[in-house]
């Protein structure tokens, strides 16, 4: 590929810089009601606003350990799972079928069931993000433990490692790569998930946040939650792959 | 005795299921307040019957599906343009690419009480939504799919002498091919969820999504179950039937393995 604008960062900036120049001309240029389109320095006050009064924080806190606490239980039982049914036949035969049914199931379709269930409080919350969480990181567990290469046990039973080491340098290297994918697709879709239930129903939490500002028509806050949910959605993607980068840094190109 | 064994591996599969099942009725037996959230598979069946026998489970199912179709349409297409462009020429990449990537984070259900304010929450503003939500991972597999292209064949090409149109027709495109599908695959899902998501939200319409809020409302477990099983099952079947259709037009194609 031709590399001639590698030296310019100025033109990454430059397509985000011109969506926000259009947006704030045609906000500004009274073709539309404003309270519909709502320029750019309206949103930038509601959000400073809202920071000043604490309320965002609320909100944020609200939603980000929803987040932590669904997608940790959902991860760990996930990793554990997926390696039970990589490594036990058993398991596998008694579990895969129904496993891989539920998996079809999208988790936006169990929302109205679950509320019937736990109401709609957090514990339905953080159970649908458990729920989405679980199964990326189940299968990407179960693949990355099954393509350890067989030729690695056998070194290391050569080597005569102990179990405790066999586990941490031989198999959860080897999986790894495999892992941290299905995780990184796991908390972007329990991200989303979240946002949903949290859109449906609740008193609090950014998904809240846009659904009470939209009845009040305040579109103003509805953009301040979108842009603030596609930042923390772009964070954790990035952060994860960051992660990624630097946990895989042994790794050969 | 092999294909006993495979008999009885397959019928452990089912213990499973045939479990939950059976503890999802014992549950429903119970009590009341147990009944009201575990329908009984009996009145799972007689919904089934109600629903199908008032067409309102067809209805509902086709205009979901209606939906994934057009928006798959509009959306994929959308985003095989864009991706094509982006791996094709690097000044489009660096100037779209930024504002392409920073807009795919936003989730798409988020995005639904603005879109619902500024468009209202008709129809339109439905397909709008799944057509966003095939359009991202269409983009991102295209641009893999066109930026992947072998130089060699490229080369090839260029000795035939061939136009821009018939180098990407008959250079591009079948090297592409590929991953198109597979983003293919990935739109769908992603249509598919976001298209019963946005029923969900948007009270106004025909749709699965419409069928189980309107039944969440009036606590009926049983249609919600229906519903679920529904979208499992749709949504299962579309893509077994692109994932074959895929293998079956790109059979012409050397398997690495």
């Amino acid at each position: 590929m031709r590399r001639a604008f590698n030296g310019q960062p100025l033109l990454w900036l430059l397509s985000p810089a011109a969506l926000l120049l259009a947006w704030a001309l045609a906000a500004n240029s009274g073709a539309f009601p404003v309270q519909l389109l709502v320029p750019p320095q309206a949103v930038y006050h509601s959000f400073t606003e809202l920071l000043v009064s604490g309320e965002l924080r609320e909100h944020l806190v609200a939603s980000l350990s929803r987040l932590g606490l669904g997608f940790g239980i959902g991860a760990v039982a996930g990793m554990a799972f997926g390696t039970a049914m990589a490594l036990s036949r058993n398991v596998e035969a008694f579990c895969g079928p129904l496993f891989h049914c539920v998996r079809q199931i999208p988790s936006i379709a169990l929302i109205p069931m679950f509320i019937l269930f736990f109401g709609v409080d957090d514990v339905f919350k953080v159970l649908i993000v458990t729920k989405a969480a679980f199964f990326p990181v189940a299968l990407a567990a179960c693949e990355g433990v099954r393509a350890i290469p067989r030729a690695y046990f056998e070194v290391a039973s050569l080597y005569r490692l102990p179990l405790r080491s066999l586990l941490t340098e031989v198999a959860l290297p080897a999986a790894a790569p495999t892992l941290l994918t299905g995780l990184r697709i796991g908390l972007s879709r329990a991200w989303m998930v979240l946002v949903a239930t949290e859109l449906l129903a609740g008193d609090i939490g950014l998904g809240q946040l846009i659904e009470m500002s939209r009845q009040m028509l305040r579109i103003d806050l509805v953009m301040v939650g979108v842009l603030l949910i596609g930042l923390i959605g772009f964070c954790l993607e990035g952060g994860f792959h960051l992660l990624e980068k630097r946990l895989l840094r042994w790794k050969p190109l | 005795m092999s294909t006993f064994k495979k008999c009885c591996a397959g019928l452990r599969g089912l213990a499973s299921p045939l479990l939950l099942v059976a503890a999802w009725e014992a549950a429903s037996r119970q009590d009341a307040s147990h009944a009201y959230a575990f329908a009984s598979l009996a009145s799972i069946g007689a919904g089934l019957r109600e629903l199908s026998g008032s067409g309102e489970l067809w209805l509902s199912a086709l205009a979901s599906l209606q939906r994934t179709c057009l928006g798959l349409l509009y959306g994929a297409s959308l985003g095989t343009l864009l991706g094509a462009g982006m791996a094709l020429s690097p000044l489009a990449a660096r100037l779209v690419g930024p504002l392409f990537h920073s807009l795919r984070q936003v989730p798409i259900l988020g995005l639904i009480p603005l879109l619902a304010l500024w468009f209202g929450s008709g129809e339109g503003t439905k397909v709008l939504i799944v057509a966003l939500a095939a359009f991202y991972p269409m983009a991102l597999n295209a641009v893999e799919g066109f930026s992947q292209v072998d130089p060699r064949y490229r080369e090839v090409g260029r000795l035939f002498g061939l136009g821009p149109w018939q180098h990407c027709w008959h250079v591009l495109l079948p090297s592409a091919l590929p991953s198109l599908f597979n983003g293919l695959l990935h739109a769908l899902a992603f249509a598919w969820v976001s298209s019963v998501g946005c029923e969900l939200f948007l009270s106004t319409g025909v749709g699965l999504g419409n069928m189980m809020m309107n039944a969440e409302a009036g606590a009926r477990m049983d249609i919600i179950v229906i519903g679920v099983l529904c979208i499992g099952l749709l949504g299962y079947a579309m893509n077994l039937l692109f994932s074959r259709l895929s293998q079956r037009l790109l059979r012409w194609r050397p398997l690495r393995r």
